[in-house]
């Protein structure tokens, strides 16, 4: 039963900062992931958290135990690699039994445990060979066989799926899901994919330039994000941010005008909405603009334009035929829209 | 590979140049070598000839004192008259503890330069270069006097303990570089997965740096194999090694007329790095480039 | 990696530099500050019966090994043993700038006072022999790479042979070619016809024959580096030189060379790092009457029937400076890298 807190926790390496005064409570059982890009600091919270990394200031807490200055090992946590670790001299069963081995799990019980955690990963046919041997989603599931074969506090996973092709990233992604459902333990997942974020977590933390952007659920991401750079790095396509003014309600821009919206602020602001959101008008539209890329999905198409400097992109259906250089209009409505301060990026709350 | 494939479009005389010049280079790479072994079974008035080198080819005073084209009486009179067997031993000796003891401190060393991103890890590195660069005759003339006055010049152990330090230098580089090739995730994993630092460079470093740790050996070999300066100035006659031997030879045969001792003793000296290239040429390879990739 | 461990892995072998590495420099240094001691003399009147007495003077050895039980280093001399004729030569060198009839005949009087030859032979040494080797190194790679797989290990395992070898017996082994007596040697009076030619007799041949056996033992270093070097050229750029219209020459000018340039500085450095310490051709070849070196003095000076550690001490400061600034590029641009990869 582990609960992980954070308090305080900085990292620096001489004037350069890594992580920023990072404060948080993560649930027993909870699936928490760490997602921004790279550089942003998740990968380096993640190893102070295992121990792989000195804490420059602040507290960790596993449990009711204060780690900071425990080794690795004695963290009770496992851990999946980005580059999986594997140990090449040993054979898939031998790599998976090191934990046990080293923790002087009583030997009678390693066998058991072995087939039953590599049973769990569908590995049965591939334990007598070697990593070398392996493709790149086998080798995966060894380095996720050998962190859950010892039952630990938590699972540490830094950017696991990153080394995979596309197709496998998903199955594997459903894999670690229902692992986590099965086992029930804490698990800490770095990521610098939305979509990973988003499937996987019960909550997500977006993190930039060593600090927390936002904390929430990956709806709560996605339906409010707490500013610009949190709306422009959940969601694929990002989320449309346009600048302009705001003035009684009524944003204006180049070829764009879109009314209706918060009487609450006034002046500069950025304006973002979802390429989903728009809808093609009739008549007069709030945005008019003529279309800069027509790409077709297959379930849908998306369109491009030029607005107010900004490219933004539109989903309209798939029947949706025009030609580069067309004018075309759309609508926003004003309930799709999100209002940013232009110079602090931060959300600006409409009540 | 495509390289290769693309400068097979040669024309001929370009081919023949290469051919010509790569066969030249392989006479100068190796003729002195088979000339001195084919020598040294002749006697001193063939191999050493003022009248004609067809002489060392047919041994025509070889023929003439001993009764065949080949005699042994260079081999018999270094190894046994001059006792260059008890070099031979003592060689053995100083090249095989200075190995072994080199690359057990060497890879402690390395492992934890490798794995450490401090600044004080850097400038002991910075230390080992100079100290690597260092002429290893400056250092003996540092030594002499303090082993004069501890009692402890001319035995077999200062020297083993002396050329070990001097190979430290080089050795940490070596390694250093080839325990950076190793992915840190391994060591990590294995931290995680329940061992100390110390086992985890135990039971999953070492089995994986095999290679580097044999190409490095070779190398901490050669060195003490190779070493004229060291030995020849710290050991005492009675314990002296073959390169150190072969020098203190070549003063007193020359004057007694045994040339062909010392010819003797230089080609036995010489078998064994024959033998060491041939079994270990691509490990040496792998070891000048391993240096030069990581500059 | 927390200090302890790392302090833990790393002491063995610290210990082993610091304790015969860095201590014997400063006992180098301190022995060169000081000079052997002078022998007590001691006049001893001898009385015989019918001739009288003589007084002769004699070594006083009970006294001297009772100074050197005291001080075992010898008299402190400062920075006498630096100036002295054996090394920096100053008030000599001073003489000859001050007095002499023309350019040549200062350099030459300067080249013969002993330190300076040793000084000039190992810089020529290592100038001369690092680039030759390099160019020659470079060229054998180049034809290696030309030749078929099935022949390129056989050159590869004869190139090796000449730089794995025993430094002192490779140049034993080229001196007994090279001997007035040897094949090489008797060859060549056999061509110019004049049997009192030998290598040994003229300085210029010595050091011909010096230069020729430091090329032979560095090329392969060079060759290896270099080959291995040329295994890693990116075909796409060779490929698209030659779309380019590349002559054969031009693709190794402008993408091959290029691309080796690296490795090259490298080679470079350890190159001249090792010709600086020239020492064992000097022995193996009997050249020390016309060509010494840095490391060849030190070792003369050590080997004699009476040690000179001063003098040693004094050379062997004077040739841990050159190596320093031999390798002050290195270290300066390594300093320069660390400092980005922090940042």
């Amino acid at each position: 039963m582990a609960q992980i807190r954070l308090k305080n926790v900085s990292k620096r390496w001489n004037n350069f900062v890594g992580v920023d005064n990072f404060n948080l409570d993560i649930a027993d059982q909870e699936f928490l992931v760490l997602l921004g890009p790279s550089g942003c600091g998740k990968t380096t919270t993640m190893r102070m958290i295992a121990g792989l990394e000195d804490i420059t200031e602040g507290e960790i807490w596993i449990g009711d135990r204060l780690v900071n200055k425990l080794e690795p090992k004695d963290r009770d946590i496992s851990m999946v690699f980005q580059s999986y670790g594997l140990y090449p001299n040993m054979t898939v069963y031998e790599n998976i039994r090191f934990p046990l081995k080293v923790r002087k799990v009583p030997q009678d019980q390693h066998h058991e445990r072995v087939m039953a955690a590599s049973k769990m990963v569908e590995l049965d046919d591939f334990l007598q060979r070697r990593p070398a041997a392996l493709s790149g989603g086998q080798r995966q599931r060894v380095a996720l066989a050998r962190a859950i074969v010892r039952e630990p506090n938590a699972f540490l996973m830094d950017e696991p799926l990153s080394n995979l092709d596309a197709k496998l990233r998903v199955s594997t992604r459903a894999q670690i899901k229902n692992l986590h459902h099965t086992l029930k333990r804490t698990t800490i997942y770095v990521t610098h994919d939305q979509i990973e974020a988003m499937t996987l977590a019960d909550r997500v933390v977006v993190m930039s330039k060593g600090l927390i952007q936002q904390v929430g659920t990956p709806m709560e991401i996605y339906d409010r994000p707490a500013n610009t750079f949190v709306a422009s790095f959940i969601g694929s396509p990002a989320m449309n941010l346009v600048h302009g003014n705001i003035a009684d309600g009524v944003f204006t821009g180049d070829k764009i005008r879109i009314e209706g919206l918060s009487k609450a602020t006034n002046g500069a602001v950025t304006l973002g909405f979802r390429a989903e959101d728009a809808t093609l008008a009739e008549g007069q539209g709030q945005i008019e603009a003529p279309i800069y890329s027509v790409e077709l999905l297959g379930e849908a198409t998306m369109i491009s334009m030029r607005v107010a400097g900004e490219l933004v992109s539109i989903k309209v259906g798939k029947d949706y035929r025009a030609e580069i250089g067309d004018s075309a209009k759309f609508n926003v409505p004003p309930a799709a829209c999100h209002l940013f301060d232009r110079t602090s990026g931060a959300r600006i709350v409409a009540d | 590979m495509s390289y290769a494939t693309l400068t097979q479009k040669r024309p001929l005389p370009l081919n023949l140049l290469i051919s010509l010049f790569i066969i030249l280079w392989v006479v100068l790479a190796a003729f002195p070598f088979f000339w001195t072994v084919w020598g040294s079974f002749k006697v001193e008035p063939d191999f050493f000839s003022r009248e004609s080198w067809w002489n060392a080819i047919f041994g025509t005073y070889t023929q003439a004192q001993t009764g065949g084209t080949f005699t042994g009486d260079g081999y018999y009179g270094a190894w046994v008259t001059r006792e260059f067997w008890r070099a031979v031993m003592n060689t053995a000796i100083v090249t095989v503890s200075v190995t072994v003891i080199s690359l057990t401190l060497g890879t402690l060393g390395g492992y934890a330069l490798a794995r450490s991103g401090q600044r004080y890890a850097f400038w002991i590195l910075i230390a080992a270069l100079v100290f690597r660069a260092m002429p290893h005759i400056t250092l003996v003339s540092g030594y002499l006097l303090p082993f004069f006055q501890l009692n402890i010049w001319g035995v077999l152990p200062t020297s083993i303990i002396v050329l070990v330090a001097i190979n430290q230098p080089f050795t940490l580089w070596m390694l250093h570089s080839f325990f950076l090739s190793i992915p840190k995730d391994l060591d990590e994993s294995a931290m995680v997965d329940g061992c100390t630092r110390f086992q985890a460079f135990r039971m999953v470093i070492i089995p994986v740096m095999w290679p580097g740790v044999v190409t490095t050996g070779l190398f901490s070999f050669l060195l003490a194999y190779n070493d004229f300066a060291t030995t020849s100035m710290l050991l005492s006659a009675d314990n002296q090694t073959m390169v150190p031997k072969i020098s203190s030879f070549l003063g007193s045969v020359q004057e007694a007329g045994n040339v062909m001792y010392a010819v003797a003793a230089v080609v036995s000296a010489t078998v064994p790095l024959f033998i060491l290239v041939l079994f270990f040429q691509r490990q040496i390879v792998s070891g000048l480039t391993a240096g030069a990739v990581k500059g | 990696m927390p200090h302890k461990t790392f302090f833990a892995f790393i002491l063995p072998s610290l210990i082993a530099m610091v304790l015969f590495i860095a201590l014997p420099i400063v006992s180098v240094v301190v022995q060169s500050f000081h000079v052997e001691h002078q022998r007590v003399l001691v006049e001893v009147e001898n009385c015989q019966p019918f001739g009288g007495c003589t007084t002769e003077v004699r070594v006083d050895t009970a006294a001297m090994a009772k100074i050197r039980a005291e001080q075992p280093m010898g008299m402190f001399n400062g920075l006498g043993t630096y100036f002295n004729r054996g090394h920096l030569a100053v008030a000599e060198v001073g003489a000859i700038l001050s007095n002499n009839a023309g350019f040549g005949d200062a350099v030459s009087r300067i080249y013969n006072l002993p330190f300076y030859k040793a000084l000039s032979f190992t810089l020529v040494f290592c100038f001369v022999v690092t680039p030759l080797a390099m160019v020659l190194g470079f060229t054998i790679a180049l034809a290696v790479n030309a030749v078929p797989r099935a022949i390129k290990g056989p050159v590869i395992f004869f190139s090796l042979l000449p730089m794995i070898i025993t430094p002192l017996i490779g140049s034993l082994i080229l001196y007994w070619m090279i001997q007035s007596n040897g094949i090489i040697g008797a060859t060549l009076q056999n061509i110019f016809d004049d049997p009192t030619l030998s290598l040994r007799q003229s300085p210029a041949l010595t050091w011909g024959s010096l230069l020729f056996y430091g090329v032979w033992t560095n090329a392969p270093f060079s060759f290896v580096v270099f080959y291995a070097g040329l295994q890693t050229v990116p075909g796409d750029t060779l490929e698209s030189a030659m779309i380019d219209g590349a002559s054969r020459w031009e693709r190794i000018r402008y993408v091959i060379i290029p691309h080796l340039a690296p490795l090259a500085t490298f080679v470079a450095l350890v190159q001249l790092m090792d010709n600086f310490r020239v020492f064992e051709p000097i022995v193996g070849f009997s050249a020390e009457s016309n060509a010494t070196s840095l490391s060849w003095l030190i070792f003369n000076d050590l080997s004699g029937d009476s040690q000179l550690f001063g003098s040693a001490g004094a050379t062997s400061v004077i040739t841990i400076i050159g190596v320093v600034i031999l390798l002050s590029p290195v270290l300066v641009r390594t300093w320069r890298e660390f400092n980005h990869k922090v940042v």
